[in-house]
């Protein structure tokens, strides 16, 4: 059953990422990468870690929606879009060669030496407190590093956006705005 | 009602309260300051208790404005220009029109159209009446000419038909024979409305 | 196993058609208590009352010619909907409805999937549920439909956070993510119910839980005098019903949490037995959804960010480091 499940949810999930990459429209490729975000989830269930799936649900939502975003404003959703591609071979090359190397950098390993679990689940602690307890102890630097990493992000963020946010065109006069045009046609 | 009190025209003053609104702050702590009080204020809360009370008002104290409108009807004025009424005699149950063709002649919009002879009594008879609806404008001039107020304006506004004809013919528009004893008299087009008395009002000329 | 497997198969049916007709029905109740409220009676001449109004409405949806605007994304124009209603009733899988009661000699547990973690999988599940608007609006190639799928992005990415951050106080207080837990945690009568103690974070929950339903004050998504229809704009027919089972659903499933979560959940409530409470109070809350729709006008889509980021979010986290705080010392 569990296998089952599993080949499953591999089999629609790599699915739904080719078409993310394949796909020239907008709207199928956002769509299938969001899909397969969420099917992702399923995994972690199938695994036991339930919080994980959820968090994993909860968060991927929201980042593929903003992602949604950016869409909306750069392309016309409905269209195809026209892709600029100077020599397909060198992308090829270079993505093919790059998607070749992280697996081999990540699947090595497992099959080499089979790798054991280096938590296994504590007995007695349920989801939410076994990845809490992992968290504030052994990788307690990373999760703080990414914090912080994340709080510098917001403040350039903020930085860059409100730069301009006490300027409001609408309460400039419009003598103002006439002779600066003005200036600028001369 | 008495002459005094349509002399005092002081009427535009007398139920209006001025809203105590502050300036809009224009400093953050002031707008800071705003926002805290509304919100301890539950102001928002008002709006809710409206809403319940007219609820309640509605549903058990019978204020439900709600007019079931085929099967209920509100009074129109009795000067409402509707679909034309032909008026009969009271006494001889004879129809009013003598058939002398001012509203024919007085119809700018054309559509009335009427045919006379003589009968045997050498009385001049309508032979063929007919207001074509699909033209007429209803600006109440026939009623307004016709000497002998046998053509006025009834009430009958819901004028939907499979057909303009429906309502064009003298026989439609003329009093039924059996409802002669229900005609209502009105005294024709720009007479005041019986009721006037009860509405009327002082006008606001001061304000 | 089998039992098992066949008891939750039944619920999730039984589940799925309670809930679809009640939605269906509050589309009836909604129109009533708007039309007290503006002193009119309402639908009132099919059946008594009308309330065969429901049936009328949904033959009028099922023969409505289902139309797909020329321009649009034929696929996500169709799947748009469905995601909508599916995760509205996928997310009430995990909420427990009622207490256990016993049918037939066999215990009946009201939910269909008893997972630990509840509240975050429905809370998950309605996040997910916002590519509905999204994808309709991008979709169908008008303009309204893309502003109302723009805003979708900025109002539920925005009000996903406050909801999270104020259910983060009680999660910590109760310390299990199990709505179950929650209800057994205030089951001492009303003096239990986690409003007393977290009467901010209910205040957050229930403003976020309007917004994210796209209730009246914060219903930028379709509103008529903005946006025309905003994402249902092209959409007519059953897929339009669709995104209307969508939403109250979501306006159920938005109750059943503010009750199990703040109010005492199904315990029984002095001489109330523990079902007829909570199904008092949904409807306390579905009620107040009609109820603040007829009074209150709704907000500009700038004083609709100005309170998610700049009241209610600093409140939400000023109300989780505080009752961190008390809880550590």
């Amino acid at each position: 059953m569990e296998t089952f499940a599993f080949y499953l949810f591999a089999i629609l999930i790599t699915g739904l990422f080719a078409v993310t990459v394949m796909s020239r429209n907008l709207l199928y490729a956002m769509t299938s990468l969001a899909a397969g975000m969420v099917l992702i989830s399923g995994l972690f269930f199938i695994l036991g870690a339930d919080f994980l799936g959820v968090v994993q649900l909860i968060v991927y939502v929201g980042a593929v929606m903003a992602l949604y975003a950016f869409g909306m404003m750069f392309f016309d959703a409905t269209g195809v879009i026209k892709e600029k591609n100077g020599s397909p071979f060198l992308v090829f090359l270079l993505g093919g060669m790059t998607a070749v190397l992280l697996v081999v950098i990540f699947a090595a390993p497992v099959i080499g030496h089979n790798v054991p679990s280096l938590y296994p689940p504590v007995a007695g602690a349920d989801n939410p407190h076994a990845v809490g307890l992992v968290l504030f102890t052994k990788y307690l630097v990373p999760f703080e590093v990414a914090a912080v990493m994340l709080l510098v992000a917001m403040i350039a963020g903020i930085i860059l956006a409100g730069k301009k946010m006490e300027r409001s065109i609408s309460k400039i006069d419009d003598s103002e705005l006439e002779t600066s045009g003005g200036k600028d046609d001369e | 009602m008495s002459l005094e009190q349509f002399k005092n025209r002081n009427v535009g003053t007398q139920n209006y309260r001025m809203l105590d609104l502050e300036p809009t702050p224009e400093t953050g702590w002031g707008r800071f300051k705003r926002v805290a009080k509304r919100a301890v204020k539950l102001e928002l809360f008002t709006g809710l208790k409206v809403t319940f009370r007219e609820m309640i008002k509605a549903l058990f104290g019978g204020e439900m404005h709600t007019v079931k409108y085929p099967f209920e009807k509100l009074p129109i004025s009795p000067r409402y220009r509707a679909i034309h009424e032909m008026k009969r005699l009271l006494e001889s149950g004879h129809y009013r029109c003598i058939g002398c063709g001012l509203c024919e002649k007085i119809c700018i919009s054309d559509c009335i159209r009427m045919d006379t002879r003589y009968d045997e009594n050498q009385r001049k008879e309508v032979s063929e009446y007919t207001i074509n609806f699909g033209r007429c404008i209803f600006c109440g001039y026939c009623a307004e000419v016709c000497p002998e107020l046998a053509i006025v304006h009834g009430g009958r506004y819901e004028t939907a038909s499979e057909q303009r004809a429906s309502y064009a013919l003298f026989e439609d528009m003329l009093t039924p024979l059996d409802k002669l004893a229900e005609q209502k008299e009105y005294p024709g087009f720009g007479w005041i409305s019986p009721d006037a008395d009860e509405k009327i009002k002082k006008t606001p000329l001061a304000y | 196993m089998d039992g098992y497997i066949i008891g939750t198969i039944i619920k999730a049916v039984l589940i799925l058609a309670i809930i679809s007709a009640l939605a269906g029905f509050g589309t009836y109740i909604e129109r009533k208590v708007l039309a007290f409220m503006q002193r009119r009676l309402g639908p009132m001449h099919v059946g008594p009352y009308g309330l065969l109004q429901l049936v009328a409405d949904g033959i009028k949806l099922f023969t409505k010619e289902d139309f797909i605007p020329s321009g649009a994304n034929r696929l996500i124009f169709m799947i748009a909907p469905m995601i909508t209603a599916a995760t509205a009733f996928i997310a009430l899988a995990a909420v427990p409805m009622l207490p256990e009661f016993t049918l037939f000699g066999v215990t009946v547990r009201p939910i269909v999937a008893d997972i630990n973690i509840g509240i975050l999988f429905v809370l998950g599940m309605m996040a997910a549920g916002l590519y509905g608007p999204l994808l309709a609006g991008m979709a169908q190639d008008n303009k309204w439909g893309l502003l109302g799928a723009a805003r979708t992005a900025i109002q539920f990415l925005s009000y996903e956070v406050v909801t999270g951050l104020s259910i983060l106080a009680p999660i910590m207080i109760v310390g299990s993510l199990s709505l179950i837990d929650f209800n057994n945690y205030q089951s001492g009568g009303i003096g239990d119910w986690l409003i007393w103690k977290q009467p901010l974070a209910f205040i957050l929950f229930l403003i976020a839980g309007f917004a994210e339903t796209n209730r009246t004050p914060f219903d930028l998504l379709e509103h008529e005098a903005e946006v025309v229809s905003g994402y249902a704009t092209e959409y007519s027919g059953m897929r339009w019903g669709m995104f209307f089972i969508g939403e109250y659903t979501n306006m159920i499933t938005i109750g059943f949490l503010a009750s199990l979560v703040f109010l005492g959940g199904f315990n029984s409530w002095g001489f109330l037995p523990g079902g007829i409470a909570i199904i008092l109070k949904v409807s306390f809350f579905f009620f107040l959804m009609l109820w603040v729709r007829a009074s209150w006008p709704h907000i500009r889509p700038d004083q609709l960010m100005w309170l998610c980021w700049k009241v209610l979010m600093p409140l939400a986290v000023i109300n989780v480091t505080l009752t961190g705080l008390v809880m550590m010392f």
